[in-house]
């Protein structure tokens, strides 16, 4: 480079410069001061121009003070002739002192250039990750990085993990085109969570504190490794940041959502009951009061107060619906004895099923099971009323449960038609009923059924069986908790 | 005797009527209050022999009036509740209230309810150990069961539970209320046993265990024992 070698040129030259001077000065004091030490005053010059000027001028300074000192100070003088070979050894020493000083002087520079450089990047690392501790979303985080790889002639592109729950789905960003062997390699790299190399790129995993997000591919250049796995190592700590951020979010909103619909279910429901509690309560009132004095107007009130009963019935199924399908179902479980449950919903529905033969069928030792108890009466219920519903006053409703294997199967059957489907699978969805039904109803209350058993863990039928129709459930059995013995 | 006199606490107006008129065909004298604080300062004006109370309150949560009432006053409380809130019931139930009926109900329920509540009140001091029910007779002092001529053999703790049930005829009691009474404190997590324990009880006492008329489950809330 020119501007290099007019540098060591006129170094060159000021070095030579000085041996003259260093001669001139000595020159006074020849007769006083033997040849030796004037030779030690020229090795100090060889010595010190190697320490500052470098090694081309310490070389030159080096022969031109032996030159001059064998000229100028060594009998003869004014002449070349080397009179005493000895001196060869002096010039040898002044080479030797001039290269090896200059050799360790030039290293110790490029040390010194060497640790200013690591600083300035260790600087920049530091200032890329005090941006990305900074950055909203993924876009701005890798913006940034691809940046900080431009500005050193590094093209990279970024590839994130970007499905939630573990499916590896990439986005990639950054402005270098990737081959689909390429995005394969990749994802190897991401699958291995190992560094891999092609002809012209590096792919380097990424990982945060818990796994894997992501890969950085940049192209191959030797050398960059280090700053290379250092900025991986950043974009893994910025992305699962990020990620992690974003979870906290939407799991706030989540919240405030499930809130806001539980709210609203409560009002709702609040709102439409009240109205049928006091519709009912009139009625039945009414109906006392004008059934003692046999008025038929007593029958009306008996009518208004039934009806009212049905549609609170239908309206706790839509809000039941609603609570079950909207959000999670918190199950409240407990280990409980069937029967129990069979006989309260069988108190409930004790006026409906008034003049209907019922047949239950429960072994006395059933085991316990882990159930939501209040939900499973409701689910009683509902087969209950349905079984009602769908058959002719009088037919008779049979239900039984009996431990199965891993389960507890409990069935509702009644003597009738039937569904009046061929495949009766169908009725299980919201708001699909039995063509030709003349029964009320919104066809709901086996899709809250259905839901509530699913919530089990458990399975839901149904089907036609000679002289009726049956809907059977099973519920999980486990391991019920261990008790105490009491001596008898 | 005057009329037993009834506080109403409950927002709605029309199901305030319809319980006036039910309370009013029981032969008792019925006030009517729109809010809590209304109604608190009902009972305190004067003797009062039943509160019925609409858990939903514009204006305090009917758990905390229950409390607070208890602190001067034993008088019965029949909370009026809708379904879906059984955690509610339960709470106001351990809070000291006596019974509850779930809306909708009709007027027999809610004239049964407020008949066992008022004659409980009214006969507590009349204390036998000799309880009958059914075909079935409960000696509480000699620890032993009869049907009939025949004895029925009851482990201590079936006894225990029984004779708990015995003496709270007619009022829910959650499982709380039941496992401190028979097992004593600290068997949180332990439901299980006091269900396995009624329905042992049920199928020596029922004639019917699966549909028992006696030893009755209120699903989510707890036991009621119905003589």
């Amino acid at each position: 480079m020119p501007v290099t070698l007019s540098r060591t040129l006129t170094r060159t030259l000021s070095a030579l410069l000085l041996c003259i001077a260093m001669a001139l000065l000595a020159l006074p004091m020849r007769d006083w001061f033997e040849p030796a030490n004037t030779a030690m005053l020229f090795l100090l010059l060889v010595f010190l121009v190697a320490l500052k000027l470098g090694r081309t001028p310490a070389v030159a300074t080096a022969f031109a003070s032996v030159a001059l000192f064998d000229v100028l100070f060594v009998p003869p003088t004014f002449s070349l002739t080397v009179a005493d070979a000895q001196y060869l050894v002096v010039f040898a020493v002044m080479l030797a002192v001039g290269l090896i000083t200059s050799h360790l002087t030039a290293q110790l520079a490029e040390r010194k250039e060497a640790a200013q450089a690591s600083e300035r990047e260790m600087r920049q690392l530091y200032e890329l990750a005090r941006d990305l501790g900074a950055v909203l979303t993924v876009d701005q985080a890798v913006d940034r990085l691809a940046t900080f790889l431009s500005e050193r002639r590094l093209a990279a592109a970024v590839l994130i993990d970007a499905g939630l729950g573990g499916a590896e789905r990439f986005a990639t960003y950054g402005r270098l085109e990737l081959s689909p062997r390429d995005q394969e390699r990749a994802m190897a790299a991401y699958q291995q969570g190992a560094v891999l190399a092609s002809e012209a790129h590096w792919f380097i995993p990424f990982r945060g504190a818990t796994r894997v997000r992501g890969v950085l591919v940049a192209v191959y250049v030797d050398t960059a490794r280090p700053l290379l796995d250092a900025v991986a190592s950043l974009a893994g700590i910025a992305v699962e940041r990020l990620h992690y951020a974003e979870v906290a979010q939407r799991s706030e909103l989540e919240v405030a959502a499930e809130k806001l619909r539980t709210t609203i279910l409560a009002s709702l429901s609040h709102d439409l009951r009240t109205p049928l509690t006091s519709l009912i309560g009139l009625a039945d009132s009414l109906h006392a009061d004008l059934a003692v004095q046999k008025v038929g107007a007593g029958e009306t009130a008996g009518i208004i107060r039934d009806q009212a009963q049905a549609m609170h019935r239908m309206v706790t199924n839509l809000l039941d619906m609603a609570r079950l399908q909207s959000g999670r179902v918190q199950l409240d479980r407990q280990w409980q004895p069937i029967d129990e449950v069979v006989g309260s919903s069988l108190r409930l529905l004790a006026d409906l099923l008034a003049g209907r033969p019922v047949t239950v069928d429960l072994p006395g030792d059933l085991p316990l099971v882990l159930i939501d108890a209040v939900l499973i009466e409701r689910v009683l219920c509902n087969l209950l009323e349905n079984a009602v519903k769908h058959s002719i006053p009088g037919a008779g409703i049979r239900l039984s449960a009996h431990a199965a294997g891993e389960t507890l199967q409990i069935a509702v059957c009644n003597e009738g038609g039937g569904f009046p489907l061929d495949d009766p699978t169908g009725l299980f969805d919201p708001f699909v009923r039995g063509e030709g039904t003349l029964a009320p109803g919104t066809g709901i209350g086996l899709a809250v059924c259905r839901t509530i058993v699913l919530a089990h863990g458990g399975h839901i039928t149904a089907e036609n069986h000679p002289g009726g129709a049956c809907v059977r459930f099973g519920l999980p059995l486990g391991t019920p908790p261990e008790m105490e013995g009491e001596p008898a | 005797m005057n009329a037993p006199r009834v506080v109403i606490v409950e927002d709605d107006l029309q199901i305030r009527r319809f319980v006036r008129d039910a309370v009013a065909k029981a032969g008792c004298t019925a006030i009517e209050a729109g809010t809590g604080q209304q109604g608190l300062a009902a009972i305190a004006a004067e003797e009062t022999q039943l509160l019925i109370l609409d858990l939903g309150l514009p204006d305090m949560n009917g758990v905390d009036l229950i409390r607070e009432l208890r602190h001067w006053s034993a008088l019965p409380i029949l909370i009026l509740s809708a379904r879906t809130t059984e955690r509610d019931k339960v709470e106001a139930l351990d809070a000291g209230a006596d019974d509850y009926l779930t809306k909708p109900f009709g007027l027999g329920e809610l004239l049964a309810r407020m008949r066992v509540l008022l004659r409980r009140h009214g006969s507590d001091a009349t204390a036998s150990p000799l309880f009958q029910f059914a075909d079935i007779e409960v000696d509480l002092a000699h620890h032993s069961v009869r049907r009939g001529d025949t004895e029925i053999k009851l482990t201590q703790l079936e006894f225990r539970l029984l004779a708990t049930f015995v003496s709270n005829a007619g009022k829910v009691m959650t499982q709380r209320t039941l496992m401190n009474e028979v097992w004593g404190p600290g068997h949180v997590g332990q439901e299980h046993y006091l269900r396995i324990y009624v329905r042992r009880l049920r199928q020596k006492i029922e004639q019917n265990p699966i549909q028992p008329r006696h030893l009755l489950t209120e699903i989510g809330v707890g036991y009621r024992f119905q003589p």
